[in-house]
């Protein structure tokens, strides 16, 4: 089933590339406020916009709940899609191409794991979907890009700091204004009579040469603009920053500080999500709906003590209380004159299985979060053609997933092997572990 | 003027730290060149090889990948 190229499609693909150009020059990329753990929803959010309000939660974990149910979805589809007798002819389409997955992995994993597959194979298959699935949700549009938006204040102290304004499409639906970054009443004075001359053609709200205009959403407090001496400009500037009537503006010239002390105070009492999207006197930023749940280090420490953990269950089922004697070896401390070197190597032994817990949960974390980070970078510098880097980051996803998961399988077979039965097999594994700690 | 400092030592401490990747890179090179080798010589235990050999790059890419989870750090999370 290879693409067709004739006909419509050809259209359309030259139809989305005129678009890309459109779409490149009229709302030029952001680059987004970076932030390593997982963003928290504001509270009382409401899914679907009536479902609520709920408690507040991490886009990261509401990346994972999507993997869970893509997962329940796979479950359920192969199972019914799956012969129950011998006679009938295979399903085709994803079913297919699923079984031959499957069953590439299981030959590739029982080459490893031998006879221990029944145990191993699971876990391995089981870590490797989620990964999988967790890794390549960065590859979708919306993921990372589609958001509350949020008014970016410091959380201490509740001071504006970076951001953009907001542009209002139609109903609900705003975005970032990516040809005006947020400038502070106090930076705007830094600006050149140039610069703040251009910022006005673009039409943004800061950093012009007029102070901040109406903003529709505050008007319908009259008692707002009753000041006697304001302006005009004033009394937008005024309302725009939520005054609530009480603040008399002396004159002109302090017109800007009386509307920032106004737009502080109000945000440290009534809490952030009090301002009206597109209120211009606070930065905004998006807080994305789903972040891939890999870029969480939470998710990642969680799949590596899972790894570890069965590592060590089977290990017991395997060895009984003997498995013990592989980080405590004292058999041979009195008898043999190496034994304390026995006994410092089933220690180094134990660091290493505890190591390996940041080493799994690490990999996974930097790769797919640098990888984030570069889809956002690279989508930023060529806003045309960031698309070789998605083909990049499903490859690293993928292989990332193996890893993973095969990682765990070998180290789940290395914990069934005796420490003194097979003494050559034995060093040569413990040179992997100590490659990897 | 002081935030313009902490900045710039972020921004050097992140590539200072990026330095650690020179050995992932070397080491990868090595481990790749070396089973390209020995699929050349005996072509029939390249599934074998490609296996310890992903297995390999992968250690040695863990030491780049802490390297960069450490810049990372510096820039996104402290303060």
């Amino acid at each position: 089933m290879g693409i067709n190229w004739s006909g419509k499609r050809r259209w359309i693909a030259l139809l989305l590339l005129i678009a890309g150009f459109v779409v490149m020059f009229t709302t030029p990329p952001i680059i987004p406020v970076i932030q390593l753990p997982g963003e928290v929803y504001p509270a009382g959010w409401h899914l679907f916009g009536f479902l609520g309000p709920l408690p507040s939660i991490t886009n990261t974990l509401a990346g994972s709940v999507i993997v869970w149910l893509l997962l329940m979805l796979l479950m359920l589809y192969v199972h019914r899609k799956r012969p129950q007798t011998g006679g009938e002819t295979p399903p085709g389409g994803f079913y297919n191409f699923f079984e031959m997955l499957f069953e590439g992995l299981y030959n590739f994993v029982a080459g490893i794991a031998g006879s221990n597959i029944g145990k191993i194979f699971p876990v391995f298959m089981t870590i490797f979907l989620i990964v999988l699935l967790s890794n390549w949700q960065s590859l979708f549009p919306g993921v990372d890009s589609v958001g509350f938006l949020e008014p970016h204040l410091d959380r201490e102290t509740g001071e504006p700091t970076e951001g953009y304004e907001v542009s209002h499409w139609f109903g609900n639906v705003y975005s970032l204004n990516s040809k005006c970054p947020w400038v502070s009443p106090a930076a705007t004075e830094l600006l050149t009579e140039n610069e703040r001359a251009a910022r006005q053609l673009q039409g943004c709200y800061t950093g012009n040469l007029s102070p901040a205009p109406v903003a529709e959403e505050h008007v319908e407090e009259p008692e707002a603009v009753v000041e006697g001496e304001a302006t005009i400009g004033e009394e937008g500037a005024e309302a725009a920053a939520g005054a609530e009537g009480e603040a008399t503006v002396e004159g002109e010239e302090h017109a800007e500080e009386g509307v920032v002390a106004e737009g502080e105070e109000h945000a440290e009492e009534e809490g952030a999500h009090h301002h009206t999207p597109g209120d211009p006197s606070v930065p905004w930023v998006v807080l994305p709906y789903v972040r891939p749940p890999s870029t969480d280090l939470n998710m990642t420490l969680g799949m590596a003590l899972v790894a570890v953990v069965f590592t060590q269950i089977i290990g017991f089922q395997a060895l009984g209380v003997g498995y013990l004697g592989k980080f405590f070896n004292f058999r041979t401390l009195f008898t043999s004159p190496l034994g304390g070197i026995d006994v410092a190597v089933g220690l180094l032994e134990l660091i290493g299985e505890i190591a390996r817990i940041l080493s799994f949960a690490f990999r996974l974390l930097g790769n797919v979060f640098a990888g984030s980070i570069l889809l956002f970078v690279m989508s930023f510098l060529l806003p045309f053609l960031p698309w070789p880097f998605f083909i990049l980051e499903f490859f690293v996803g993928a292989i990332q997933a193996i890893v993973f998961a095969l990682l765990t399988a070998i180290f789940m077979n290395l914990a069934t092997v005796g420490h003194h039965h097979e003494e050559h097999d034995e060093h040569d594994d413990a040179a992997h572990a100590e490659a990897h700690g | 003027m002081e935030e313009a400092i902490i900045i710039a030592g972020k921004a050097i401490g992140a590539g200072l730290a990026m330095i650690g990747a020179l050995g992932g890179g070397i080491g990868i090179g090595l481990a790749v060149g070396g089973a390209v080798q020995a699929m050349g010589r005996n072509p029939d235990f390249t599934p074998t090889i490609q296996t310890n050999m992903i297995l390999g790059v992968a250690f040695a890419e863990a030491v780049a990948i802490y390297a960069l989870v450490v810049s990372l750090i510096i820039l996104f999370v402290l303060q």
